[in-house]
């Protein structure tokens, strides 16, 4: 019966066909012109081509020739007519390995096995004869790795235009200002605006308007990286804030700080609250206790009388990583059917997430509560606190967010969390780099197990979720591309770069949720219960053609006709308004508004 | 839950203030209430026995939210009749036959009593004796629901009645002692007033369609399903007029044309049940659906197979070969099924909420539900890739042919015919390949509580619909909601579509009741339960809404005639991987 089953599947499956003059021209046959023709962005160059077999996990050995610029890797196969088998931005790649040797007998069995940081991994056969592969290796190593070679990333070779300007969307003090700041209990403060203070924050920060610059530096020294407690937001109504910072410098022997003690009960008193400062420390309590050992630790309550310390049991980056690792295991290149479900489990992926998101829903339900305010931390304050807080605010104020869907919140974040892109390792070559892990796609994880409980809430689709994670890759853009406002302030990003949103923002209906319904000042909380987890196929196992859906999918392909429909009315309505006026008839025009012309739609179909 | 003892209503407590409560805060009780409260009753139902000043409890762990009210045994449903308002809004929809807090007696699934001061506990079969006064009365339900209620305040021998009634009337012995047949006995005696305005025996008309769904009672209704699906080699066939050859067929089932009748009647000797092939549907390419018993007779074996196949060859235009399908050796036996529900109730019912949450995912899969779900669809699609890619005619054959056959043979027309993923095509699936076809409802849903013949290929039917649902959310015009209230209908002994072994069974049982009745039957063959199908008994038109899928695109929209969705096929292959991710139970 398994030889009936594979019968019916396509050959393959190739992603991404957006240039469909490609797929016409190599039904010709093959020839070296039609190099030229492989899809390019404005500033990107080629460097090499060769031919390839390509050790496709699915399908086979499929002969192609592979290309290779100075922004992608592009596979074209040989036998067939359908354009690309891969498309792959050189930032994708993790790292590169040659397999087997000059000598290495067998069928494909000399060639380069490539690493990808997006849950795949590639593998290239090539004729053994005359060191064929060397310079492949080289080439590849090269332009994957730029940043360890030398050369710039693409993204300031990037010379793509848009209508839109995305790196116009964060304004740090518009943002503020949104939010009711400064008032009479909080100030913006430049204590830190040339970085001096500390050079992982943004050079805007709000604190207590009761605490000077000079307390904020004497504060700076007893926390981790001179990461102060620092507003990220606050409630509308009950005007609690969540606070995030990094852990104080406790140590083996206890230290103390006055300043610290004070500052905190600053914050506390900001609401007029007389209840504890409630203090969410992500990390499992055993391990906040073994910082100590390095000089960290918590905020115990015998020295911080008027605080409460929560430890909210989430692991630490290594342990995210290897969790992925084993994800991607039993996800690639096969599924592992017969103990799925108990495989799945072993990953912890999803408990994970699940600590995750309950860590939010309890500092979101704290603040929502009107109980007390909130002091977020871990060790640094830039991984799992910046999950956390991003994420407690998604909860609460999810309808600001999806107003404006380039994602204030990432960015308000990522502002003033530095180390979630270098978990990415940009360009480096470095792929055992213990600093990297999937922080930023555990958030996302967590952003898709909302949207797929709340199908509704949320103005982007899982669309926009893939695009963001894909080009926190591709080095196409520079909006990920460095981990502090101060990094990209030295490499002039916004002048130099191009920034996702303009990309995102220039095309909004690709990544509209068309189920999306405004609503105001509802918290939505979700339930994070292994019941209600779910794995995020078309995210983990999309490179997986036996996985994938019917295609395209008709719900979308629906909304894309009644947009292109939308749009040809309009376009029509607009001329029909332009003779108008050229006759300079009487104004009939105001009966076809598109709203009215819906019911016409339905008539096509 | 045996330390909640609210104190007892004392002489003072009427006259004073409120005191306030002792111990525990967070517990207010609310007084019990003296005014007078009506069960709302259907025709035929009788009360049989009602206690006072009942608590229901509604969350685990408090009392805070728990209800006071009437409890009430009548003949066709337990009933909890109260004026407080429910704490927690849950559904969006009514039904008009069963209150909110109402359990029809068939969803029962063990009843259980409890003195908590004496700490005894004692589930309750039918004809039992209970030797102390219940302060507790739990009620398991074969929906997975579990409802409590407390008599602290109630009098305590009424209390123990109560529970006693419950006990008897929901495990009744006899088919007849089921409500539908008081409940159509009793539209026969008024058939000049129109009982609750209900008009029923047929196929009804789903929310918002005025179609009807053909029963598969009747000659034509078959007659007309050979011409929609081109069936032309195909005939129907009324051997079994009065059910003269099987008890356990319809009157009238299809047959290719070049079986005589007389050669169906000597071969049905030899087949379990005296079942014949019966055809299901034919393919646009000329593939026939076939489900048939085995041939018990050993000797005959060989020759009768080889003449059936070679008539259904025959029925097809390109004479292509017939397919055949053991069921009995690729699936999952239907004890398997019911121990793996079993498994599963466990799972989602008993254990402690936190315990499982930790081992959720295995312990998921150690039920196998998934895994047999998974089973399913996936044999079923490869016998559609055989049908629709190789061209070749399939029989299915199981045993008694009245089991796994129903199953797939309706799971194989839903991948491959859109007609059937609307509601009235669906509904009339299910009265062709399971109603009609002898699929044993009463034993399997276990309507008498005799728990020996009990599974849930019906609920695992509806489970696999669902995951396709999911899969494709745009093929079905039917909604997750549609889904749930259909099968809380086989739970409902009122309507006759989901209360028998057989047509046959209905016709024998409804007769005889009818005459122990003095209910001039007429020309009629047996009573005219009323069914499931026609949902404006349970729904009022704007809760059948609920029943719409809005993200269907119906047959009209281009990118279903294209052809991407009008088949499973190119898809196929999703079911080797997609079900076990399909975890969520809702």
């Amino acid at each position: 019966s398994s030889s009936m089953a594979s019968a019916a599947t396509p050959k393959y499956n190739s992603r991404s066909l957006e240039n469909d003059s490609i797929r016409r021209s190599s039904r010709d046959g093959f020839t070296r012109d039609l190099c030229e023709e492989i899809p390019r962005l404005p500033g990107e160059t080629r460097i090499t081509d060769k031919e390839v077999i390509y050790i496709c996990p699915f399908n086979g050995p499929i002969k192609g020739r592979v290309y290779i610029t100075n922004y992608r890797l592009y596979l074209r196969s040989f036998e067939t007519d359908s354009g690309a088998l891969l498309d792959i931005p050189l930032g994708v790649i993790a790292r590169v390995e040659k397999m087997g040797g000059a000598s290495s007998r067998g069928e494909n069995s000399y060639g380069l096995d490539i690493t990808c940081k997006d849950m795949r991994n590639l593998r290239f056969a090539l004729k053994q004869e005359g060191h064929s592969r060397r310079d492949i290796f080289e080439v590849l190593t090269k332009y994957a790795f730029p940043r360890s070679h030398g050369l710039p990333l693409f993204a300031f070779l990037n010379e793509e235009k848009f209508p839109e300007n995305g790196w116009m969307v964060y304004n740090p003090i518009e943002e503020y200002r949104r939010q009711g700041l400064p008032n009479d209990q909080w100030r913006v403060s430049f204590v830190n605006k040339r970085f001096e203070m500390c050079e992982t924050y943004p050079s805007i920060l709000v604190v207590p308007y009761h605490s000077t610059d000079d307390d904020l530096r004497k504060v700076a020294t007893f926390r981790s990286r001179n990461r102060i407690p620092v507003l990220s937001w606050i409630h509308p109504e009950n005007k609690n804030v969540i606070m995030r910072c990094s852990q104080p410098l406790v140590g083996m022997g206890g230290k103390r700080n006055k300043d610290d003690e004070k500052y905190l009960d600053i914050i506390r008193e900001a609401n007029g609250q007389i209840s504890k400062l409630a203090i969410f420390d992500a990390r499992p309590s055993v391990n906040a206790v073994a910082n100590k050992a390095t000089g960290g630790g918590y905020e115990s309550d015998d020295v911080y009388h008027n605080a409460e310390i929560f430890f909210l049991d989430i692991h630490n980056i290594h342990v995210m990583r290897e969790s992925l690792r084993k994800l991607k295991d039993i996800v690639y290149p096969n599924v592992e059917e017969s103990h799925w479900l108990s495989s799945l489990e072993s990953t912890h992926w999803l408990e994970h997430v699940k600590f995750v998101l309950t860590g939010a829903i309890q500092v979101a339900d704290k603040v929502a509560s009107g109980r007390s305010s909130v002091l977020v931390h871990c060790s640094d304050g830039w991984d799992r606190t910046a999950q956390l807080t991003s994420l407690a605010m998604l909860i609460l104020v999810y309808c600001l967010i999806t107003a404006c869907v380039n994602c204030t919140v990432f960015k308000l974040e990522s502002n003033t969390s530095p180390c979630f892109f270098q978990r990415i390792g940009h360009g480096e070559k470095n792929h055992a780099d213990t600093d990297r892990s999937p922080i930023f796609l555990q958030f996302m994880d967590c952003v898709w197990q909302m949207s797929k409980q709340f199908p509704t809430a949320f103005e982007f689709n899982e669309q926009f979720l893939i695009t963001i994670l894909d080009n926190l890759y591709s080095c196409r853009f520079g909006t990920f591309l460095f981990n502090s406002e101060y990094a990209r302030e030295k490499e002039k990003v916004m002048m130099k770069t191009l920034s996702l949103w303009s990309m995102i923002n220039s095309d909004k209906g690709k990544y509209t949720n068309p189920f999306y319904t405004k609503e105001l000042n509802r918290a939505l909380y979700p339930v994070a219960s292994m019941r209600h987890l779910e794995l995020w196929v078309n995210y983990y196992i999309r490179w997986n053609t036996r996985m994938r859906q019917q295609q395209p999918d008709p719900v979308e392909q629906r909304y894309m006709e009644l947009l292109a429909l939308r749009d040809e009315y309009v376009k029509r309505l607009e001329e029909m308004k332009m003779t108008n006026s050229a006759k300079l008839t009487s104004p009939s025009a105001s009966s076809s508004a598109p709203s009215q012309m819906m019911p016409h739609v339905q008539t096509h179909f | 839950m045996f330390s909640l003892k609210p104190p007892r209503p004392t002489f003072k407590s009427y006259l004073l203030p409120p005191a306030p409560p002792p111990q525990d805060e967070d517990r207010s009780i609310p007084e019990p209430k003296i005014k007078k409260l009506d069960p709302v009753l259907l025709p035929g139902e009788i009360v049989v026995n009602e206690v006072n000043f009942v608590r229901k409890c509604i969350a685990t762990d408090t009392s805070q939210y728990d209800l006071w009210g009437k409890l009430i045994c009548s003949n066709f449903k337990i009933s909890f009749i109260t004026d407080d308002p429910m704490p927690f809004q849950k559904f969006h929809y009514t039904n008009l036959l069963l209150g909110e807090h109402d359990v029809p007696l068939t969803c029962i699934e063990q009843i259980v009593t409890v003195n908590d001061n004496k700490r005894k506990q004692k589930i309750l079969g039918p004809n039992q004796k209970l030797k102390f006064n219940p302060t507790e009365l739990i009620i398991y339900c074969k929906d997975f629901r579990i409802v409590r209620f407390r008599f602290d305040e109630a009098g305590p021998e009424s209390a123990k009645k109560v529970c006693l009634a419950i006990a008897h009337y929901s495990q009744p012995t006899d088919l007849q002692l089921l409500f539908a047949f008081e409940y159509v006995g009793e539209k026969y005696h008024n058939t000049a007033k129109n009982i609750n305005g209900i008009d029923s025996g047929s196929g009804g008309i789903p929310g918002g369609n005025s179609q009807k769904t053909p029963l598969f009672e009747t000659f034509s209704d078959w007659d007309r399903e050979i011409k929609r699906t081109g069936a032309s080699e195909w005939r129907v066939c009324s051997i079994n007029e009065g059910y003269m050859i099987s008890t356990c067929l319809p009157e009238y089932f299809v047959v290719p044309s070049s079986l005589a009748d007389q050669d169906l009647k000597l071969y049905s000797h030899s087949v379990f049940g005296r079942r014949m092939p019966l055809w299901c549907w034919n393919h646009s390419n000329g593939s026939a659906l076939i489900r048939m018993a085995l041939i018990k007779d050993v000797l005959q074996q060989k020759k009768i197979d080889q003449r059936i196949c070679t008539a259904i060859t025959k029925s097809h235009p390109q004479r292509s070969d017939v397919y055949k399908s053991d069921l009995d050796k690729n699936l999952p036996s239907i004890q398997e099924i019911q121990a793996a529900f079993v498994k599963l109730k466990q799972l989602c019912v008993d254990e402690p909420y936190e315990e499982t949450e930790v081992k959720w995912l295995s312990s998921l899969e150690n039920t196998r539900w998934l895994e047999y779900v998974r089973a399913f669809l996936k044999y079923s699609a490869e016998l559609v890739y055989v049908l629709e890619s190789k061209h070749l005619s399939v029989i299915l054959r199981e045993e008694e042919g009245r089991d796994l056959s129903c199953f797939v043979a309706s799971l194989i027309q839903v991948m491959l015919d859109p007609h059937f993923r609307t509601i009235t095509g669906f509904q009339s699936l299910i009265q062709k390949e399971w109603v009609m076809a002898g699929y044993r409802f009463l034993d399997r849903c276990n309507h008498l509580n005799r728990s020996a013949k009990e599974s849930p290929l019906f609920l695992l039917f509806l489970d696999s619909i669902w995951q396709l649902l999911e899969q494709y959310p745009a093929a079905f015009e039917f909604s997750e909601t549609y889904l749930m209230l259909l099968y809380d209908s086989t739970r409902i002994s009122l309507f006759g579509t989901f209360l028998f072994n057989s047509p046959h069974q209905r016709v024998k049982q409804s007769t005889e009741f009818a005459i122990s009745k003095n209910i001039q039957l007429g020309d009629e063959k047996g009573l005219k339960f009323p069914s499931v199908w026609d949902w404006s008994l349970q729904f009022a038109a704007k809760d059948r809404t609920l029943f719409n899928n809005p993200l269907y695109i119906g047959k009209s929209a281009p990118c279903v005639q294209n052809g991407s969705v009008k088949s499973f096929k190119r898809t196929k292959k999703n079911y080797s991987t997609n079900y076990t991710l399909h975890s969520r139970h809702r």
